[in-house]
This record gives structure tokens, C-alpha cells and sequence, in this order.
């Protein structure tokens, strides 16, 4: 067995051209089929990791899905808001622990800034029931204060003190600056790897306040004031994005849903997390198929390409394996050295693949990170992952058997006899 | 003409790789197999039944109700027949059924009692693809599609372990201590927690 794989070894290296394409091939087609499991698996656990402990969560009437992607991953544009009467009614609902409303809508170079009360340090949770930790500063307490996450403040290289202006509407470039009114950095909050990262925190008052002489959408000239007087004026929130609502009794979610949904005053609507977070799931699940499909197809095109090699190997190395059989190598030594070969490039072919998935997804992460707030996983491959890298390894193997009954048919008779 | 077929058989064998992959990829596709407002078969003596039958007794849905609860004397002292649509009072009514509803009492019997019981999944906490906490609740569609069943009919489960590809609306058992919450409301305790030790796919009996 030993000199086998040594012959093996030697026979594969003498061909290193192409059998080093040949295990590319195989390597770049594992690395999307082990990739796009690994996407599918670490974009759910990333989403899922970005709400915890919130029963109810209600904003204007529409698509529950897009009210989660827009309130809590902080993804899309807002379609529309609610008022403010309608979250002092539901503060007293009965069964209502606890409300947290959000404002979206404004952005700093890029970044949501989102709207809320100092409650959000306390009740919004992440991940596995983890609270929201400042690691510099402190809340934001007057008008024009922010507090950072930590994706804003490392990437901008923002410390506490610092003014920031923040812009209308949502993107990067040149948009409408409020930057008569700066912000001072007044906190910054730890790393949790959710689009809370990605947000700027301000008061509901400051959001209000840096709207009230934006009458009908744009600064109307002649009628600016300034900001020592802002103080002066009611800066109640006229509307909110969302709210997060928590109960006393998790149980009672749906009673508080269906009077939610049949708020007379306003079109609303409830939306359980958990339930929304599927229905989105549902939605990308077509989607997901169909990567599936092809990467298994570019796998299949591997691993043909991996047997089409070794057959035409096999014609060149007709007086290689003719010379084995007449110093003593019996067919199955053939057989067993043909399998080795088709055997070890499909397994090699695999791990450099799983390994090149690891490598990416380190260069890709940060990246991911910044720009979406959702985490990539460096870890060791999941389940899936292990069952995908088996199930390319065996059809491998199974496919390297083909050229080597060939051989083993052949060895007996062929290459002794050559035909000039 | 035997190496053709081979390089077939290959193919198919390389055409086999989706399907284990499929097996693979946790399905958030719940199969249609049921209707909104079906009801889920109590498990036959032996196959059906989970490993742990024993130490957990099978309740039904309708034990979770409290023998003292009879909602139909409300909807019979309201003269419903003499109402108008929209009658100010008919919704006077309604409203009134709506807290009745949201306040049903639990079964103080069952109070501590170890259980098991098999309903479909409202998802509230997860940790990636498991699930922490769910609600569980008797017929298909409850809450999402239709309105929610009366408070006594919805249990909050906790699950120590968590329970992994659990979607919304799978069919679940679910064996573990139920406890009846400390809260009461004006009309008794309602609300039911169940702390899960093993939940299991629910199989057709």
C-alpha cells in the first residue's frame, strides 16, 4: 500500500499541471457550495440575533416584513410613520410592560440615526437576552446629544466631545445637512454585532427639534431658528417609526395584537418578531433554493471535469500502467492507484475549498459588518456544512472509481501491445 | 456501451448530492399539510407516542379549560337576536366577550402538573435557527390568520435546551411541567407556562 502511494504521489506530480487545475476546479466549486451554505446559515443567526425580548412590535399599517427590516435591521425606507397618540394609547394598554418607540428616517454620512427614548438603553436586548452596554460616556439626556454604536464611532474616529451634523433622508453624498444644528457625542456604545453598530441614537426631542423649521421638507429661508431657541417650543414628537413593545405576560401578545390591529384611531399593526422574522425567511427561501442549485451544478461540473481529467490521463498513461503490470502490479493495484489519485484530489479539492470559504469569510466579514451590520461566523463549519463536504468527498470518490475499472479493464491487455 | 451507463450512473450519483443537501437545509417551508383551523390527533397507544410517554400523561386541549369557565351563559345573557349590525351595544358585547377571552381561566388541576401535549409553534425568542421560547397553540394558523383562541388555550413554553429548525406553525409535542402563572387576573389565573424537556416533531398517528 505504501509503495502504491508512493507511485501515486510520484505519477501525480510528473502531471502537475493538470491535475493542479483539475483540484482548483474542484476547490472553487466546494468554495460556493460551502459558501453559500455558510451565508444562508450565518445571515439567519445574524438576523436573528438582532431582537430579543421584544413581544410586539407596531408601526403604521403595511408589510410586517418591512417593518422589521426597516425598525429593527435598520434596512429599506421608512413608508410611513405613526403618531404619537397613538403610542401614548397603546403605553396603556393593559398587559404593556414597557414601550420603546423609534424615529428613523435621518442618516449621518450613511448611517441611520435613529430617534428614541432613554428606555431603549434599558429594555432593548440582542442576541441572547444581552443588554446594551456603554463602554465611554454616558445617555443622551438634553437635546442635541448622541450616543454612537460602535461600528459609528470606530470607523468615523469619533471620540465623546465631538460635533456631528446629521443629514435628511437616508445615503451618503451630497445630501440636505441640518448642520446649523450640531450634535455632541455624548456616548458610545460596545460592539454587538447588530445593526445597533451601525446607528446614531438621539433623543426623540432632538429629532423633532432638527425638523421644526423644516416645513414642507426643505429649510425654508427667512425662517431659521436658531438653536438657543429651539428650547422655547414644544418639542413633543409628533410621529414615530415603531415601537417596541414589551408585556408582563408573553402570552398575552396576541390579545394585545388584535386590539393593536383594530386600533380605531390609526391604520396600525402588531407584528410578533419571531413570526415576522420566518415570513422573511419564507420570502428569501426561494432565492435560496436556486443558489443552491447552481452551486450544486458547479460542484457536478467539478467533479466531471476531475473524471474527464483522469480518463484522458489514461491514454497517456498507457505505457506508465503497461510497465507497472509487467513488473508484477496486479490489476487491482491499478484499480487501487487510479482510485487514490481521483480519491485524494476530490478530498483535497474539498478542504482547500472549506478552507478558502474560512479565508473569505475573514476578509468579507469586517466588511459585511460595517456596511450591513450583519456577523459572519470564522468558526468551524456547521452541520450542513460537514454533511455537504462528506457528500462532495463520497461522489468524488464514486467518480474516480470510473476511470479506474477502466484502467483495471484495460491494464490487462493494452499497452503491452502497443499500436504504432 | 458498459462505460456509457457508468459515466451515467456517475451523473445520477452527482445529481443525488441536491437531494442530500435538501435533507440538509433546515426547511422554514413547512409542508401544507395542514389547514388553518386543523386540530392536531392525539397520539395512538405506541407508535406515535415519544419516547418519555410514560413519565408525561397526554393531556388535551380541552382540559386546559377551567371547569368553572362557560363563556356561552355571556354570549346567551347578551340577547345577541335583538341586536342590530353595529348596535352600539353589539359591540358593547363584543368588546366585552373580547375580554372574556383575553382573561379565560386555567385549569387549576393542572397546575404543576407534568405534561404533554401537542400543538403548532408561534415563535418568540430565538438563538439562530433554534428556538428558546415559543407559544404553543391547538389548531393551525391560530393568531396568524384567524383570530387568537381564548388566553387558556395558548401556552408559553420555555425550552431549557434549545429547540433546533423550528418554524412557525410546526407541529410540535411538547412533554414538560406546566405551571398556571402567579398573576391573576379578574377572572383567575390564566395563563399557562410550560417548562419543555423534550420537544419533539409531531408524527401523524
Amino acid at each position: 500500500m505504501k509503495t502504491l502511494l508512493g507511485l501515486a504521489l510520484r505519477s501525480a506530480w510528473n502531471r502537475r499541471l493538470t491535475l493542479g487545475l483539475t483540484l482548483a476546479a474542484v476547490a472553487l466549486s466546494s468554495l460556493l457550495l460551502l459558501g453559500v451554505e455558510r451565508l444562508r446559515a450565518d445571515l439567519r443567526a445574524s438576523f436573528a440575533m438582532s431582537v430579543s425580548g421584544v413581544d410586539l412590535v407596531v408601526g403604521a399599517r403595511g408589510s410586517p416584513v418591512q417593518l422589521m427590516l426597516y425598525s429593527v435591521f435598520r434596512m429599506g425606507e421608512v413608508s410611513q410613520n405613526m403618531s404619537w397618540a397613538s403610542v401614548q394609547w397603546l403605553e396603556q394598554q393593559p398587559g404593556v410592560a414597557w414601550t420603546v418607540p423609534v424615529s428613523l428616517g435621518d442618516s449621518h454620512r450613511g448611517y441611520p440615526v435613529l430617534g428614541t427614548t432613554p428606555a431603549y438603553f434599558d429594555r432593548f436586548r440582542y442576541g441572547d437576552r444581552r443588554e446594551l452596554r456603554l463602554v465611554a460616556g454616558r445617555r443622551f439626556e438634553g437635546v442635541f446629544e448622541a450616543v454612537l454604536g460602535a461600528e459609528v464611532a470606530e470607523r468615523l474616529g469619533y471620540r465623546l466631545g465631538e460635533q456631528i451634523a446629521l443629514a435628511h433622508g437616508s445615503g451618503e453624498g451630497p445630501t440636505a445637512e441640518h448642520s446649523d444644528r450640531p450634535f455632541v457625542v455624548v456616548g458610545i456604545l460596545g460592539r454587538t454585532g447588530t445593526p445597533v453598530d451601525r446607528s446614531v441614537h438621539v433623543s426623540l426631542q432632538s429629532m423633532q427639534a432638527l425638523h421644526l423649521d423644516w416645513a414642507g421638507g426643505a429649510p425654508i429661508p427667512g425662517l431659521a431658528i436658531p438653536a438657543p431657541m429651539l428650547r422655547k417650543f414644544d418639542l413633543t414628537p409628533k410621529s414615530v417609526t415603531a415601537v417596541f413593545v414589551g408585556l408582563d405576560n408573553r402570552a398575552a401578545v396576541f390579545g394585545l395584537q388584535r386590539a393593536v390591529n383594530g386600533h380605531g384611531g390609526e391604520a396600525l399593526m402588531g407584528v410578533l418578531p419571531g413570526v415576522a422574522l420566518d415570513e422573511l425567511w419564507q420570502l428569501v427561501a426561494v432565492a435560496e433554493r436556486y443558489a443552491q442549485l447552481v452551486s450544486l451544478l458547479v460542484v457536478a461540473v467539478g467533479l466531471t471535469g476531475l473524471v474527464a481529467v483522469i480518463l484522458a490521463g489514461l491514454n497517456e498513461r498507457r505505457r506508465e500502467l503497461a510497465i507497472l503490470r509487467s513488473v508484477g502490479a496486479r490489476p487491482l493495484d491499478i484499480f487501487a492507484l487510479l482510485a487514490l489519485e481521483g480519491g485524494t484530489l476530490s478530498l483535497a479539492g474539498s478542504v482547500l475549498g472549506a478552507a478558502l470559504v474560512w479565508v473569505l469569510v475573514l476578509m468579507l466579514g469586517p466588511w459585511l459588518q460595517a456596511n450591513y451590520g450583519l456577523t459572519l461566523a470564522s468558526g468551524p463549519p456547521g452541520a450542513t456544512e460537514w454533511r455537504l463536504l462528506a457528500g462532495i468527498i463520497a461522489v468524488g470518490v464514486a467518480a474516480g472509481l470510473l476511470p479506474s475499472w477502466r484502467a483495471y479493464r484495460l491494464s490487462l491487455a493494452d499497452g503491452m501491445t502497443p499500436r504504432l | 456501451m458498459v462505460r456509457t451507463a457508468l459515466l451515467i450512473a456517475l451523473l445520477a450519483a452527482a445529481a443525488a448530492l441536491p437531494a442530500a443537501a435538501q435533507t440538509g437545509g433546515r426547511g422554514t417551508a413547512n409542508p401544507p399539510q395542514y389547514q388553518v383551523g386543523d386540530r392536531l390527533e392525539a397520539a395512538k397507544a405506541d407508535k406515535a407516542a415519544p419516547k418519555d410517554a410514560g413519565r408525561y400523561r397526554e393531556v388535551k386541549w380541552d382540559e386546559l379549560i377551567s371547569p368553572s369557565w362557560n363563556p356561552e351563559a355571556i354570549i346567551k345573557s347578551m340577547n345577541l337576536g335583538l341586536m342590530m349590525d353595529g348596535d352600539p351595544r353589539a359591540n358593547a358585547a363584543l368588546e366585552k366577550l373580547r375580554q372574556e377571552w383575553d382573561n379565560a381561566p386555567g385549569n387549576p388541576a393542572l397546575d404543576g402538573a407534568e405534561v404533554r401535549l401537542a400543538g403548532f409553534v408561534v415563535p418568540l425568542e430565538r438563538e439562530g435557527n433554534a428556538l428558546r421560547e415559543f407559544l404553543l397553540v391547538p389548531y393551525f394558523g391560530a393568531c396568524i390568520h384567524v383570530p387568537p383562541p381564548p388566553a387558556n388555550q395558548i401556552v408559553h413554553v420555555v425550552s431549557p435546551k434549545p429547540v433546533p429548525n423550528a418554524a412557525t406553525m410546526d407541529a410540535v409535542w411538547v412533554s414538560g411541567k406546566l405551571a398556571l402563572s402567579a398573576t391573576a387576573t379578574a377572572m383567575g389565573r390564566s395563563s399557562y407556562r410550560l417548562t419543555a424537556a423534550t420537544v419533539e416533531a409531531y408524527r401523524k398517528p
